[in-house]
C-alpha cells in the first residue's frame, strides 16, 4: 500500500493515545474491590500450554487459576466499558454473540475458554484476526475483561477444565426451522 | 408469498428501456458477474421460458468444502465453469465437455489466515472477472491476482493494501480492455477507500483515487462538474470533516463498477463513513456513500453525487449502477439506475450526475422526503442516532433496504428486478476511537422486520417513473443477486435456500427449488457443449445475511445452516453427456 510510512505513523499515535487513556481508564473511576490474592504471577499464566501436554495426561496446574475479578459486580461493569472502548463489540458484539470474532457465550472456544485461556487469548491475540492486548492493557483491565465474559455464562470455570477438554457437556436441541409454503 | 400488484403481462417494454450490450460477449458464456458493462445481468437465452421453467431440476452440483457466504457468481468460458470460493479464495475451473464435469484444475492463492478475522461481514468472494484469457480477482488479503484461464497458473499477484489495517478486499474486479479496476473493503475498520486501476497484462497499477482527502488524493481536477452545489468546491474531501478524521473516514469500494464504453466513464459508489458514529464526524464528509462517474483512462472524476450526506446509520452508496436509456418525461435520456441501502432508488442522468427519480423502494423513515433541487434527502430529525441514547425503530437498518446483491435489467420489459429487504433497527451508538487492528465502528443495533413481518421481497421496478411495479414477498431476507433472461424469467434465491423462477412481466413464481443451504449468490446462464441452456447457482448462507446471530428476525432459531454447494438447472435435470463435446457454439 502507498501509504505504510503515513498509516504506521498514525498508529504509533494512536496507541500512544490508547495507552493513556487505558491507564487513566483503570486509575479512575469507581475503586473495584481489590483482589483478596492479587493478580496471578505472569509466569504462572505463561505456564499454562495452549494445547495439551505431549506425553502427559490429568491436570495442568497452571490451568486452575481462576480470575481474581470473577463475579466482582463493579470489576464486570469496568468490563464492559473496556470491552466497548477498545473496539472488543465490533467483532464479538455489543452481547458478545459473535460477528466478525467468535461467539464468546456458547461453549464452544477455538483457544480454550478456561479463565486463563481467555486471558492468553487477550493478552497474546490469535492468528485470525484477534489483536494482542498485552501491551496495551495492564493486566487488571484483562482480567476485568475475563470477567465480563465470564459473565456472558460460556466460559468453563477452572474446576470444570477437564470436563469441557474431553467434553463431558450436554448437547442442546435448536427448534425447528420455520417452515415456508411454496408458492 | 404474496402479490402486491400485476402489470399488464403483454409482451411489451413497459418503459422504452435500452441498453447497450458490450462488450458482447458470447450469448452462451458469462464472463463478467454483472454480464456486461452496464451491468444488467440480462442473458439473451431464451430456451429456458415461462412456459417451461417449472421443469428445471438439478442437472449437477459441485461441493467445494468451504465455509462462509457463497456470494460469487459462476462463470462458463469456452466450455469451462470458473467458481470461486469464500476465504481461502481457492478458484476451480471445472471441464463441461466431460462427464461429471471435473475439475480442470484448482489454484489456491494461500492468503493470510489473519484476513478471515479482519472482513467485516463475513470472509466473502464477490466473483472473478474474465478478460484476455485470465482470470483476475481479488483475495481477501489485499492482494489482486491474475490466473491463466487455461492452465491455472498464477500470472501475476499485485498487493494492493495491508491487511493488518483491517483493509480487506471483496469486491469482483471489472475490466473494461487493457484495465482492471478493483476496490477495498473495510469501512467498519476506518479504512481508508480507494479504487484502482491496474494493467490487466502486468498487474501494474495505473492509478488510484481515493475516497476521502485532498483533489488530488481523490482524483478531482478541472474536468469535475458535479450537477449539485453541495459538490463545488475545493478539496471537500478534507473540509467536510473534523480536522484529520478523513484519513480514516472510509468511503471503501467494496462492490461494483460499471462502464459506459460510449462517454468512457466508470461509474461505482463507495462506503459509509467511518466511524459510524455521526455525532463525531459533524459535516457531509465527502466522498462517502457517494456515486463516482471516473475517466475510465486517468481516473479523474466527472461528477459525483452523494446519496447519504453525513450517513448515519451505514448505508453506503456501494450498490450498482445499472446504466439504462429510458424515456423520462418524454425525452430519452442516458441514466442510470441505483437502489441505494437508503431504500430510495435513484435513476441519474449519467452524463452529469442529476437526479431524475428518487423515491423509497422499501420501507423507510429516516428521510421524509426528497429535495429534487438541492439533490438532497430531507433527513427526519428523530431518527438521528446520538450516543448513548437508545433510538427506537430506524428503518432500514445498517444492511439497507437492498445491500450489495445486485439487481438485473431486461430490455423486453423495460423493467429492473432486484431483492430488497423489511427491516427496521434499535440503534444505541457508543463512541469509538481509531485503534489500527480493531472495528472503528461504534453502532449497537438490534433489527427486526419492518411493518408486514416479511424480511425480504423480491420486486419489479419502473425505473422511467421510480414506481414498483410488482412484488414477491419473502419470509427470509432476500440477499441474492438477480438473473434476468429473454425467456422473461428472472430467477433469484433466498436466505432460507429457495431458488425461484418469475415470470417478468407479471411476478408469479413459476418456480421454486430448496437447495441445501441458504441463497446469497448470483445465479448466471450459459448453453453447455450440448447446446443446452442451463442456469447456475450457489448455495451458501453467510455474510450479512446472518450477521449478528443474536437477533431472531433475522436468523431465527432453525435458520438453514451453512453449506457450499453449487447446483447447476436444466430442464428436466438432464446434463451434460461426453458424447455431446463435438458440438460447437
Amino acid at each position: 500500500m502507498k501509504t505504510s510510512v503515513g498509516a504506521s505513523w498514525v498508529m504509533g499515535i494512536t496507541l500512544g493515545l490508547l495507552l493513556t487513556n487505558a491507564c487513566r481508564h483503570s486509575e479512575g473511576g469507581s475503586a473495584t474491590t481489590p483482589p483478596v490474592a492479587g493478580f496471578p504471577a505472569t509466569t504462572a499464566i505463561t505456564a499454562a500450554p495452549l494445547g495439551q501436554v505431549a506425553g502427559a495426561s490429568g491436570n495442568v496446574q497452571a490451568f486452575s487459576i481462576t480470575n481474581p475479578f470473577e463475579k466482582n459486580p463493579q470489576a464486570i461493569e469496568q468490563g464492559k466499558q473496556l470491552y466497548i472502548k477498545m473496539n472488543c463489540a465490533g467483532c464479538h458484539a455489543y452481547n458478545g454473540k459473535g460477528n466478525m470474532g467468535p461467539d464468546l457465550t456458547d461453549t464452544y472456544w477455538r483457544y480454550g475458554g478456561l479463565p486463563v485461556e481467555i486471558y492468553k487469548s487477550i493478552e497474546e491475540g490469535r492468528p485470525q484476526g484477534m489483536a494482542a492486548w498485552g501491551a496495551a492493557l495492564p493486566p487488571e483491565d484483562i482480567w476485568k475483561l475475563v470477567a465480563y465474559i465470564e459473565s456472558f455464562g460460556g466460559s468453563v470455570s477452572a474446576k470444570d477444565y477437564e470436563h469441557a477438554r474431553q467434553g463431558d457437556q450436554p448437547g442442546e436441541q435448536v427448534a425447528p426451522e420455520v417452515a415456508e409454503q411454496k408458492p | 408469498m404474496e402479490l402486491t400488484a400485476q402489470a399488464d403481462a403483454g409482451s411489451a417494454s413497459l418503459t422504452g428501456a435500452k441498453f447497450n450490450f458490450a462488450p458482447g460477449d458470447p450469448a452462451g458464456e458469462w464472463h463478467s458477474p454483472a454480464k456486461d458493462y452496464a451491468n444488467t445481468r440480462y442473458s439473451t437465452l431464451n430456451q429456458i421460458d415461462t412456459g417451461n421453467v417449472s421443469k428445471l431440476r438439478i442437472a449437477w452440483t459441485f461441493s467445494d468444502g468451504t465455509e462462509g457466504g457463497h456470494e460469487a457468481a459462476p462463470l462458463v468460458v469456452d466450455n469451462t465453469m470458473y467458481v470461486v470460493t469464500p476465504f481461502p479464495d481457492v478458484l476451480y475451473a471445472l471441464d463441461l465437455t466431460k462427464t461429471g464435469e471435473p475439475i480442470k484444475w484448482t489454484f489456491k492463492p494461500n492468503p493470510s489466515p489473519m484476513a478471515k478475522g479482519k472482513a467485516c461481514c463475513d470472509s466473502v468472494n464477490r466473483g472473478v472477472t474474465y478478460i484476455d484469457g485470465k482470470l483476475i480477482y481479488n483475495l481477501l488479503d489485499d492482494h489482486t491476482v491474475a490466473v491463466d484461464a487455461k492452465t491455472g497458473k498464477e500470472v501475476w499477484r499485485t498487493k494492493m493494501g495491508n491487511v493488518e489495517t483491517g483493509e480487506t478486499m471483496t469486491m469482483a474486479p471489472f475490466a473494461v480492455g487493457k484495465e482492471v479496476f478493483v476496490g477495498n473493503s473495510g469501512g467498519e475498520m476506518g479504512a481508508w477507500g480507494w479504487i484502482a486501476a491496474l494493467d490487466v497484462v502486468t498487474g501494474k497499477e495505473l492509478w488510484r483515487a481515493y475516497s476521502t482527502g485532498s483533489d488530488q488524493q481523490v482524483r478531482i481536477g478541472s474536468d469535475f462538474k458535479p450537477f449539485y452545489e453541495q459538490f463545488k468546491g475545493k478539496d471537500l474531501g478534507i473540509s467536510t470533516w473534523p480536522a484529520g478524521m478523513w484519513r480514516h473516514g472510509a468511503g471503501t469500494v467494496w462492490t461494483w463498477v460499471s462502464y459506459d464504453p460510449e462517454l468512457n466513464l466508470i461509474y461505482y459508489g463507495t462506503s459509509n463513513p467511518s466511524p459510524r458514529v455521526p455525532d463525531q464526524r459533524p459535516g457531509d464528509n465527502l466522498w462517502t456513500s457517494t456515486i463516482f462517474a471516473r475517466d475510465a483512462k486517468t481516473g479523474m472524476a466527472r461528477w459525483a453525487y452523494q446519496t447519504t450526506p453525513h450517513d448515519r446509520w451505514d448505508y453506503d452508496g456501494v450498490n450498482e449502477n445499472i446504466l439504462l436509456d429510458l424515456p423520462i418525461d418524454g425525452t430519452m435520456r442516458k441514466a442510470l439506475v441505483h437502489f441505494d441501502r437508503n431504500a430510495y432508488a435513484y435513476t441519474i442522468d449519467r452524463t452529469s450526475g442529476e437526479v431524475l427519480r428518487a423515491s423509497p423502494f422499501a420501507y423507510q423513515n429516516w428521510s421524509t422526503g426528497f429535495d429534487m433541487k438541492t439533490g438532497r434527502p430531507i433527513v427526519n430529525a428523530d431518527k438521528e442516532p446520538h450516543p448513548d441514547v437508545k433510538l427506537m425503530n430506524v428503518c432500514p437498518p445498517d444492511l439497507g433496504g437492498k445491500d450489495w446483491e445486485p439487481a438485473a435489467a431486461s430490455p423486453r420489459t423495460g423493467l429492473v428486478y432486484a431483492s430488497i429487504f423489511n427491516l427496521c433497527m434499535d440503534l444505541t451508538d457508543n463512541k469509538v476511537g481509531y485503534i489500527p487492528s480493531t472495528p472503528y465502528d461504534g453502532m449497537n443495533i438490534r433489527r427486526f422486520p419492518a411493518p408486514g413481518g416479511n424480511l425480504g421481497e423480491f420486486m419489479a421496478w419502473n425505473p422511467a417513473t421510480g414506481k414498483k411495479v410488482w412484488s414477491v414477498k419473502e419470509n427470509y431476507m432476500t440477499m441474492s443477486g438477480v438473473l434476468a433472461t429473454a425467456g422473461d424469467v428472472v430467477f433469484y434465491g433466498t436466505a432460507d435456500g429457495w431458488f425461484r423462477g418469475v415470470d417478468a412481466r407479471s411476478g408469479k413464481v413459476l418456480l421454486s427449488q430448496k437447495l441445501g443451504s441458504g441463497i446469497i449468490g448470483q445465479p448466471t446462464t450459459f448453453l453447455g457443449p450440448d447446446h443446452r441452456q442451463y442456469i447456475a447457482i450457489s448455495s451458501g448462507i453467510g455474510g450479512a445475511a446472518t450477521i449478528r446471530a443474536d437477533i431472531d428476525a433475522v436468523k431465527p432459531s432453525g435458520f438453514p445452516a451453512g453449506g457450499n454447494t453449487l447446483y447447476i438447472f436444466s430442464i428436466g435435470g438432464d446434463s451434460i453427456t461426453a458424447d455431446a463435446n463435438q458440438s460447437t457454439r
